[in-house]
C-alpha cells in the first residue's frame, strides 16, 4: 500500500494533520479529541443515527455527524461549542426517555458508585444494579461526560419480556437504543443476517424474521453483537452479573484447526468471558460459537477431574499426586512395550505432543502409538495428509474468484473461513458448495448441489470435466447434477485464482478418498487453492513434533530435501491390550479392550469404561505454549489462570512419571526448558519464523497402516456442530452447545423428510 | 391457481434491488407474504430471511398475513380528517372489534387507515375493496358494510 | 434526426385534422380524480348513447386540466366549432348535454362552463377566462387536459421533443448553462438551485451515472405530480432526456408510488412509444447520447421521498435516509454520482430548452424564476391543481383562483406536513422560497391546506405530527422519540389537560428535533407546532386555560346537546344512537345523557340531513371549564 498523503485541518482552533478518507470522528479520536458517540464503533460502517456526535463544519449547514462526514482538506471543525453541547444534552435526554435511566439519575448515585451501598429497590429490568451492564454501559460513561444531570421526559418503557430462550446470551430489548451496532455487525461484519430492525418509527425493533428464535433463524451465535452492544440489551448469560474483568490475556483458541485468536476475560483467576480481536491478522475477530462462549463453561465445568483418582472395587479414590506417579509408573513398567497402546490427542500443544512422543520412545522403549486423526482416516490418511500439510492460507479467499466449497458449513465453526468465503462472494466471486445437507454458505452462492456424499466424487468429475470445457458443450451427467453446473463453470473458466473449502463432513464421509483424489486433481491439474477445516487442532504441531508413530521429531519439516519416504508402522487398532495410556483424549471408541487404562485428561467421557487411573490435566487457558494451525503458523498460547484444582499440564504430568520411571533425562521445569530443548531436537522448527513448512513425503505402501483386513468406521461427526475438545463433547459440557446440536439434529432430519 | 413463486422469481434478475418488485408481485398474486415465499426469496435473491423481513415490514404496503375477503380503508388524510375521518375510523374499530391494520376474526373484512386517496373534494372518504365510497357518515358507511358478506 | 423530424410532420398533421376536425369529438377528463369522481361511468354512458342514437363521435381521454372541484369534465367539439366544456357531469345530464350538442348542434348553454376558442361562443365564456383560470400561468401544465396522454404523437404536434432536439445541439454543458441562466430551482421543496447539483454530478468521476425522477408524492393533499404524469407524461420523460443528457448519466429511474397506478400505466406505454420513435436507448436522435428509463414503484413509506432513503428504497434496502455529505451526486446510487429531481423540476425542463432562459426568465421574480404548480385543497371553494408565477401572494391564490373560504378564513398550511400553518397576516405574502423560509415555513412540493374556522389549530397540528411521527423511519433520536413526545404533548392539550409549561416543552423539543434530525423529513416534522405555536398561541392558551376549542373539534373539550325549542322528536337520533344516549318518546323533546355520549356524531348528522326539524342537535365547547 502507498502511504497516504495526510491532509491537514482545523478542530477547535487547532490545526492537525490527518490521514485522508476517515471521518471528522475518527480524525478527532486520533488526535485525542473526545466527541461523545454511541452508534458509531471502529470496524463498523457508520450509521448517524444516535445524533450525538454532531459538530460544527464551516460551510456545511446545521450540524452535521461526525461519524458519517469525511475529513477534507482545509475544513474547520468544531466539537464543543456551547450550542452543540447544549443539543447534546437536548438529544441526550431523548435518547433516554427509551431507556431506564434509574441508574444515571439518582440521588444516590455517587455514593451507589463507590460503596455499592444503594438498596435495590427498582424491579429487574428497570433497576440500577439489575442491569447486566453496569459499569460497563456506555451510556453511564456519555452521560457523564455529556454532563447531563437530570431528564425530563417521561420513560417509554416498552414492556418487551427478556428473550432467554436461546442458547448463551439473553435479550432484553427494554434496554436497547436502536443504535444498529448489533445489526451492523452481523450483517457487514459476520455476513450472517440474523439480526434486522423490523417495523419503523417508534414501532422499530430488532430481531429475526416473523418473531423467530435466533436458533430458528440461523443465528450462529458467534456473540458479535453482544460485544458490541453498548447497554445491556444483549449480555452473556454466563457472565452477565461478573461486571468488569481483572485482566485480559490473549490466546489461541485450541477447539479447532482454525488458530483464532482469543481474549480471555480474567476475573478472580477464572475466565469469565472471551472476546474476539478484531485486529488479529489470522481470524479478524471473527470467532465461532465456541471460542467466544464454550470456553468459561467447559474450564469452569464442575465435571472436571479435579485430583487424581484410582478405581477401586468400591469405586474412585482420591489419591495424591505421589501416590498416582507410583501407580503410573508401576503400571507401565510392568509391560512389555508390545502390550502398551498410547493415544495421544492432536488438541495437545506442541510442548505436550514434543514430551509425549519422547515420553514414549524413551521411557515406555516405543510401544505403539495411536491418534484420533489416524483413528478416523484409517488407510486414507496419506491422501489426506497430501491435502492437509499444504493448506493455503486463508487470505487466498480474499482474492478468489471462484470458490466451491464441499461438505463444508461453518454456522457453528471454522467462522473465519466461512466469513472470508461470503464476503469473496458478496464483492463478486463466484461461489458454489456442494454438501449432503444445507450450508450456511448456501445464501450467498451461485448454485448450491445437494446430494448424498458417495456421489460427490462423481460431481467433482463432472465439474472438472465442464470447467476443462469452459462449460461449453454437453457434459457428461450434468443432467444427473441438475441445476447450472454448466453455467457455473463457465463462470468459473475465466478466473485464474479459485480455491476449494473442503469441510469435515468430506473426513467423515464414506468413499472419502474418492473425493481427496479429485480434490487433488483440482489442484495439481488446474491449479486451484485447497483450503482445509478439520477439528484436529494441532495435527500439524503433532506431525512436527513427531507425536505420531512412524514420524521423527523434525523429520516432515522442509530441510533441503524434496522429499521423503515415510512408511506408518502397522497396527491393529482393534487388537486387546493390556494397558492403554490416553494422554489427553477422551474417545474411548477408538481404544480396544486393555487390562489397564490410564486416562490423563480434565473431563470424563460418558462411557461404560472406567478408567483404572485418572490423571487430572489442566486445559490451554491454564498453561502456556505454542501450537501450529492447519495454515501452518505457530501461534502462542498464554496462561491466563492458574490450575484449576489439582490438575497439571500434560507435560508436567509425563515428566514426573518419566522421572518415577528412571527412564529418560527429563529435566523439564518449565515451558522454556522444553522449548529450548525442541530448538536443540528440531532445528526446522524455527519459532521465530511462526511458520512451518513439509516435504513432500512419499509413502510407503501407500500409507497403509491397519494390520491386515482390520477395518474402523468411525462414528459419523458430519460437522463442527458435534465438535469436541480432547475427545469430550462439547454438549456433553456446555449447555448452550447441547441446545444447538439438538436443533441441529431435528432440523436436519425435517429437512430430509422434506425432501 | 396463483402463479407458482419460483415462476414470479423467474422473472426477475437475482439482485438485492428486485427485493421490493419481487414482494410487489407476490403480494399482488397471493395477497400477502408468507413465511414460505420468504424462504424462497431468500435463497433466490441471496438475502437472508430475516433482512427481507426488515426490509418489507419497513413498508406499509406489506402484510404478513392472509387478508380478509373484502379490505376497509379509511382516508386519513387531511381533509378527510378535518371532517371526521377518525369518527368513521373509530367506528369501524369499535363495531368490527378490531384495530387498525388487523383482520376480523371470520376473515371477513381488513381495516386499514391510508394517508391520502387523492379525492380531497369529496372527503371523507372510505375505500372498499376497489369502490370508494365519498361523503361518508357513520350511518351510511353502516348501510354500505352490510352489502359485503 | 430526419426519422424524428418526419414523425414531428406527420403529428403535425394529424393534430391539424383533430383540431379541423369532420367527425365530432368528446373529450372527458379521466386522470385518476375524473375516475373517483365518476369519469369511467360517464365513458360507459357516452357510448351507449352514440351506440342508442346511432351516432359517430370519437372520444379521447384526456388527462386533468385542474379544477377539481368541476370534475368530471366532459369536453364536446363540433367540426368548425370551438371545444365546449361541461362541468360536474353526471350520468343523468348526459343524455341531455350529449342531445343537445350532439344530435342538435347546439351547445347546451345552461350546463356548459367555458369554451376553449378565442372568444365567447353562444354566451359561453373562454374557459380560462373563468376566475380560477385566469390568473394562472400554464407551463408546466400546458397540455394537461389537453392531449391525450396515450397519443405520443399529440405531444409532438404541440412542439414535445423540441427541447431535447434543442439541447442535444448544445454540449452539455451549455444545456447546465441554459438551466442556470433559467434561474430553476428544484420544485421538490428545497429550492436547491438546479445546475448546482448538475455541475457537481457532471464533474464528479464515474463511469455510470444515475438520475432519479423522484415521483413518490406521499404529502396527503398533494397531487400535483400524480396530474402531470396522468396528463402528460411525455413532458417528464423529455426532461428527464434533457438532465439525463446534461449531467452525463445513460441510466433513469422513475420512483413513484404504488398509489398511482394510473400513471405508472401511462409511463409504461409513453415509454413504450418513444422506444418506438427513438427517443430511448443507444443513440438518440443519431446523437452520441443514449439514455434508457426503468420505472420503480415505491411501496408505501413517506419518507422515501427523502433522497438517500429513496436511494435506498431502490437498491432494495429499509428507506432509511443516511446522513449527507457525500451527497448524492458525488455518491448516491450504488455509490454512483446521482442526481434526484422533482417531476416537476424535470417537467419544467423541456419548455426552458423549447423556448430559451430569456423567455423562462420572464415569469417569476429576481432569484424565484419560474412557476409553480400547487394543490389547492381544505377548505377553500375552488380546490384543484393550479400552477402560478412564484412571487403571486397567498391572497390571490387563495380568493382569485380558490374563490375563498367557505366560512371565514383562519390558516393557510404551506408545504404539506413539512410545512408551516400561516395566519390572517401573511395573506398578501408572495409566494417565494425565501419568503416562506421567513415566516417559518417551507415551499414543499407544492400543497396548500386552507383552513376556516371549523378547524382547530392545535388538532391540525397534532395531525400533521402524528403523520410525521408515523412516518418516521425511527433511525435517529430526535425524531424518533422527539416527534412521539411531541404528539404526546399535543395529545395532552386536545384532551385539555396541557399546561402553559406543555408550551414551553413543545418549543425546546420543535426546537431539538429540527437541529438534530437527520433528514428532512425529521428537521422539518416540529414546524406546523413550531407556526402555529407562533401565529395562533391563543387557540393553544384556550384549550389549555379555558378547556375550550373554539372549532369544537376536539372532543374531550366539546358536548352534544338537544335544543329543546327545536326538536320535535322525531325519533331519527334514538335509532341511530350507538350507544343508547339519546332516549325520549315520540313527538318531545328528546334527552341527551352525557355521560353516555361516545361523540360519534351519528345524531348531530341524521338531525342536519334526515330529522324533521334540523340542526336540533348541536356540538359546542364549554366557554369556560368548571
Amino acid at each position: 500500500m502507498t502511504k497516504e498523503k495526510k491532509i491537514s485541518i482545523t478542530i477547535d482552533n487547532k490545526q492537525v494533520e490527518v490521514r485522508p478518507n476517515i471521518t471528522i470522528l475518527q480524525a478527532a479520536r486520533d488526535n485525542n479529541v473526545y466527541i461523545p458517540s454511541l452508534c458509531a464503533l471502529e470496524h463498523l460502517p457508520s450509521y448517524g443515527a444516535c445524533r450525538l456526535c454532531i459538530v460544527e463544519v464551516d460551510g456545511l449547514r446545521g450540524f452535521p455527524t461526525s461519524c458519517t462526514t469525511p475529513v477534507e482538506a482545509g475544513m474547520v471543525v468544531r466539537t464543543d461549542t456551547a450550542e452543540i453541547r447544549g443539543l447534546r444534552q437536548e438529544i441526550l435526554k431523548l435518547l433516554l426517555s427509551e431507556h431506564p435511566a434509574s441508574c444515571l439519575f439518582c440521588d444516590e448515585h455517587d455514593e451507589c458508585k463507590k460503596f455499592m451501598g444503594t438498596i435495590r429497590k427498582v424491579g429487574v429490568i428497570t433497576g440500577c444494579r439489575y442491569c447486566p451492564n453496569d459499569a460497563r454501559c456506555e451510556i453511564q460513561e456519555i452521560v457523564d461526560k455529556v454532563g447531563l444531570t437530570e431528564t425530563s421526559y417521561p420513560v417509554y418503557y416498552r414492556g418487551f419480556p427478556v428473550e432467554k430462550n436461546d442458547p448463551f446470551y439473553d435479550r432484553d430489548y427494554n434496554l436497547c437504543i436502536l443504535c444498529g451496532r448489533c445489526i451492523r455487525v452481523c450483517n457487514s461484519i459476520r455476513f450472517n443476517g440474523t439480526l434486522a430492525f423490523k417495523q419503523r418509527g417508534k414501532l422499530t425493533t430488532i430481531g429475526p424474521a416473523f418473531d423467530r428464535t435466533h436458533l430458528e433463524a440461523g443465528c450462529e451465535f458467534c456473540g458479535a453483537c453482544v460485544s458490541v452492544c453498548p447497554t445491556g440489551a444483549l449480555s452473556t448469560k454466563t457472565s452477565k452479573w461478573y461486571g468488569i474483568a481483572d485482566a485480559q490475556v490473549g490466546t489461541t483458541c485450541t477447539f479447532c484447526s482454525v488458530g483464532c485468536r482469543l481474549l480471555l476475560q480474567v476475573k478472580n483467576d477464572e475466565v469469565i468471558d472471551v472476546l474476539p480481536d478484531y485486529d488479529d491478522t489470522v481470524d479478524q475477530g471473527l470467532i465461532c460459537v465456541k471460542g467466544r462462549f464454550a470456553i468459561p463453561e467447559y474450564v469452569n465445568s464442575p465435571q472436571r477431574n479435579t485430583t487424581p483418582q484410582k478405581l477401586t472395587p468400591v469405586g474412585y479414590e482420591v489419591i495424591t499426586w505421589d501416590q498416582a506417579f507410583d501407580l503410573a509408573a508401576e503400571k507401565l513398567s510392568g509391560v512389555k512395550p508390545d502390550d502398551i497402546l498410547v493415544v495421544i490427542s492432536p488438541q495437545l500443544s506442541n510442548e505436550d505432543l514434543f514430551v509425549a512422543q519422547r515420553f514414549v520412545r524413551q521411557v515406555l522403549g516405543s510401544p505403539p502409538m495411536m491418534s484420533s486423526v489416524l483413528f478416523d482416516l484409517g488407510n486414507d490418511i496419506s491422501s489426506f495428509f497430501d491435502l492437509v500439510l499444504y493448506t493455503s492460507t486463508y487470505d487466498s479467499l480474499e482474492t478468489a474468484q471462484g470458490i466451491l466449497s464441499v461438505g463444508f458449513d461453518s454456522t457453528y465453526g471454522y467462522t473465519p473461513i466461512g466469513i472470508a468465503a461470503k464476503r469473496a462472494a458478496q464483492r463478486g466471486a463466484v461461489l458454489v458448495t456442494l454438501g449432503s445437507c444445507d450450508s450456511n454458505l448456501d445464501m450467498l452462492s451461485e448454485a448450491s448441489f445437494k446430494m448424498e456424499p458417495s456421489r460427490w466424487a462423481g460431481f467433482l468429475d463432472v465439474f472438472t470435466d465442464s470447467l476443462a470445457r469452459k462449460g461449453k458443450g454437453k457434459s457428461r451427467g450434468t443432467k444427473e447434477f441438475a441445476g447450472n453446473l454448466n453455467e457455473v463453470t463457465e463462470a468459473l473458466s475465466g478466473s485464474s485464482a479459485n480455491v476449494l473449502i473442503m469441510g469435515p463432513e468430506v473426513i467423515f464421509s464414506y468413499r472419502r478418498n474418492e473425493v481427496f483424489e479429485r480434490i487433488k486433481v483440482l489442484r495439481d491439474r488446474l491449479g486451484w487453492k485447497i483450503i482445509v477445516a478439520h477439528p484436529y487442532t494441532n495435527l500439524i504441531g503433532m506431525l512436527a513434533m513427531g507425536a505420531f508413530p512412524g514420524v521423527k521429531p523434525g523429520e516432515l519439516l522442509q530441510n533441503g530435501s524434496k522429499s521423503i519416504k515415510l512408511g506408518l508402522p502397522s497396527l491393529d487398532p482393534t487388537k486387546r491390550k493390556k494397558l492403554v495410556y490416553l494422554v489427553g483424549e477422551g474417545r474411548f471408541d477408538i481404544i480396544p479392550d486393555c487390562d489397564y487404562l490410564i486416562y490423563q485428561n480434565a473431563i470424563m467421557p460418558s462411557s461404560w469404561r472406567q478408567p483404572d487411573l485418572i490423571l487430572p490435566t489442566s486445559l490451554f487457558p491454564e498453561s502456556p505454549g505454542t501450537t501450529i494451525n492447519v495454515e501452518r503458523r505457530i501461534l502462542t498460547l498464554e496462561k491466563a489462570t492458574g490450575q484449576y484444582m489439582d490438575s497439571r499440564a500434560d507435560w508436567w504430568i509425563m515428566t514426573r512419571i518419566a522421572d518415577r520411571m528412571k527412564k529418560g533425562k527429563f529435566k523439564y521445569k518449565d515451558i522454556n526448558s522444553i522449548q529450548n530443548e525442541i530448538k536443540k531436537q528440531i532445528p526446522n522448527f524455527k519459532a521465530s519464523k511462526k511458520k512451518v513448512d513439509f516435504v513432500k513425503i512419499d509413502f510407503k505402501n501407500g500409507g497403509k497402516w491397519l494390520k491386515g483386513s482390520t477395518k474402523v468406521e468411525p462414528e459419523s461427526l458430519p460437522s463442527a456442530t458435534y465438535s469436541s475438545y480432547r475427545g469430550i463433547p462439547l454438549a456433553q459440557v456446555v449447555g448452550g452447545m447441547k441446545i444447538i446440536e439438538d436443533w441441529d439434529r431435528s432440523s436436519s432430519f425435517s429437512d430430509k423428510e422434506a425432501q | 391457481m396463483p402463479e407458482p413463486i419460483e415462476s414470479i422469481l423467474a422473472k426477475h434478475d437475482r439482485k438485492q434491488e428486485e427485493l421490493i418488485p419481487v414482494l410487489q408481485d407476490i403480494q399482488k398474486e397471493y395477497g400477502y407474504i408468507s413465511p414460505e415465499s420468504v424462504k424462497k426469496i431468500s435463497r433466490y435473491l441471496r438475502i437472508s430471511e430475516n433482512q427481507i423481513y426488515g426490509v418489507s415490514s419497513f413498508y406499509a404496503q406489506f402484510r404478513f398475513t392472509e387478508p380478509g375477503r373484502h379490505s376497509l380503508k379509511v382516508c386519513l388524510g387531511t381533509a378527510c380528517h378535518v371532517r371526521g375521518g377518525a369518527t368513521l375510523l373509530e367506528m369501524l374499530e369499535r363495531s368490527l372489534g378490531i384495530h387498525c391494520g388487523e383482520t376480523t376474526s371470520d376473515k371477513r373484512f381488513d381495516l386499514e387507515r391510508v394517508a391520502c386517496l387523492g379525492c380531497c373534494a369529496l372527503s371523507p372518504v372510505v375505500q372498499i375493496d376497489k369502490e370508494i365510497y365519498s361523503r361518508m357518515t357513520v350511518n351510511k358507511l353502516t348501510e354500505h358494510l352490510k352489502d359485503y358478506e | 434526426m430526419n426519422k424524428i423530424n418526419k414523425k414531428i410532420s406527420l403529428a403535425k398533421k394529424k393534430w391539424k385534422d383533430l383540431e379541423d376536425n369532420t367527425e365530432p369529438i368528446i373529450y372527458v377528463g379521466a386522470a385518476s380524480c375524473g375516475r373517483a369522481a365518476g369519469a369511467l361511468e360517464l365513458l360507459d354512458g357516452i357510448d351507449q348513447f352514440l351506440v342508442e342514437n346511432k351516432v359517430f363521435a370519437r372520444v379521447i381521454q384526456v388527462g386533468c386540466i385542474g379544477p377539481c372541484y368541476l370534475e368530471p369534465l366532459v369536453d364536446i367539439k363540433l367540426p368548425e366549432q370551438p371545444r365546449v366544456s361541461y362541468n360536474n357531469v353526471n350520468v343523468k345530464m348526459l343524455p341531455a348535454i350529449l342531445k343537445s350538442h350532439l344530435l342538435q348542434g347546439v351547445p347546451h348553454t345552461k350546463l356548459a362552463l367555458g369554451n376553449f376558442g378565442n372568444e365567447s361562443f353562444y354566451d359561453i365564456p373562454r374557459f380560462f377566462d373563468l376566475p380560477m383560470l385566469k390568473p394562472q400561468v400554464r407551463i408546466v401544465l400546458r397540455n394537461c387536459g389537453f392531449v391525450d396522454p396515450e397519443d405520443i404523437d399529440q405531444y409532438l404536434a404541440l412542439d414535445g421533443y423540441r427541447g431535447l432536439i434543442n439541447a442535444l445541439k448544445m454540449s452539455p454543458e451549455d444545456v447546465i448553462g441554459v438551466v442556470r441562466q433559467a434561474g430553476l430551482r428544484g420544485r421538490g421543496g428545497a429550492g436547491f438551485p438546479t445546475f448546482k447539483k448538475w455541475t457537481v454530478c457532471r464533474n464528479s468521476p464515474g463511469e455510470q451515472k444515475y438520475l432519479i425522477c423522484n415521483a413518490d408524492e406521499g404529502d396527503p393533499g398533494a397531487f400535483m405530480n400524480r396530474s402531470l404524469i396522468e396528463s402528460d407524461p411525455h413532458a417528464l420523460l423529455e426532461g428527464m432526456l434533457i438532465a439525463g443528457y446534461a449531467i452525463g448519466a445513460s441510466k433513469g429511474i422513475i420512483y413513484i408510488r404504488a398509489e398511482y397506478p394510473l400513471a405508472i400505466e401511462r409511463l409504461k406505454k409513453a415509454i413504450g412509444q418513444m422506444r418506438e420513435y427513438g427517443l430511448l436507448g443507444n443513440k438518440i436522435l443519431d446523437s452520441d447520447f443514449s439514455f434508457d428509463v426503468k420505472i420503480k414503484e415505491g411501496a408505501g413509506a413517506f419518507v422515501c421521498g427523502e433522497e438517500t432513503a429513496l436511494i435506498g428504497s431502490i437498491e432494495g434496502k429499509r428507506g432509511m435516509p443516511r446522513s449527507r455529505p457525500p451527497f448524492p451526486a458525488i455518491s448516491g446510487l450504488y455509490g454512483c454520482p446521482t442526481i434526484i429531481n422533482n417531476v416537476e423540476t424535470l417537467g419544467t425542463l423541456p419548455n426552458i430548452l423549447r423556448n430559451g432562459a430569456e423567455w423562462y426568465t420572464k415569469f417569476g421574480k429576481e432569484g424565484n424564476r419560474g412557476t409553480k404548480t400547487f394543490s389547492l385543497v381544505g377548505k377553500v371553494r375552488r380546490p384543484g391543481l393550479i400552477e402560478v408565477q412564484l412571487g403571486t401572494p397567498l391572497r390571490e391564490i387563495i380568493f382569485d383562483i380558490g374563490g375563498g373560504v367557505q366560512k371565514n378564513f383562519k390558516a393557510i398550511q404551506t408545504g404539506g406536513p413539512s410545512g408551516g400553518c400561516l395566519s390572517e397576516e401573511f395573506l398578501d405574502l408572495p409566494v417565494d422560497y425565501e419568503s416562506l423560509a421567513s415566516v417559518g415555513s417551507i415551499m414543499g412540493s407544492g400543497g396548500l391546506i386552507i383552513m376556516d374556522d371549523d378547524t382547530c389549530i392545535v388538532d391540525v397540528a397534532r395531525y400533521f405530527l402524528d403523520f410525521t411521527q408515523k412516518e418516521s423511519c425511527g433511525k435517529c433520536v430526535p425524531c424518533r422519540v422527539g416527534t412521539r413526545h411531541m404528539v404526546e404533548l399535543l395529545d395532552k392539550i386536545t384532551h385539555g389537560d396541557g399546561t402553559p409549561e406543555d408550551l414551553m416543552a413543545l418549543r425546546t423539543l420543535g426546537d431539538t428535533i429540527k437541529r438534530g434530525a437527520l433528514c428532512g423529513l425529521g428537521q422539518t416534522a416540529p414546524n406546523p407546532v413550531l407556526t402555529t405555536l407562533r401565529y395562533f398561541r391563543n387557540e393553544y392558551l384556550e384549550h389549555i386555560k379555558d378547556g375550550r376549542c373554539r372549532a369544537t373539534v376536539c372532543k374531550d373539550l366539546i358536548e352534544y346537546r338537544v335544543i329543546k325549542e327545536k326538536c320535535t322528536g322525531c325519533q331519527s337520533c334514538v335509532r341511530v344512537c350507538p350507544t343508547g344516549a339519546i332516549s325520549g318518546p315520540r313527538s318531545e323533546p328528546h334527552n341527551l345523557d352525557p355521560t353516555k355520549c361516545i361523540k360519534c356524531r351519528s345524531c348531530y348528522e341524521v338531525c342536519r340531513f334526515e330529522a324533521i326539524a334540523g340542526d336540533a342537535i348541536v356540538i359546542r365547547s364549554a366557554e369556560k371549564r368548571t
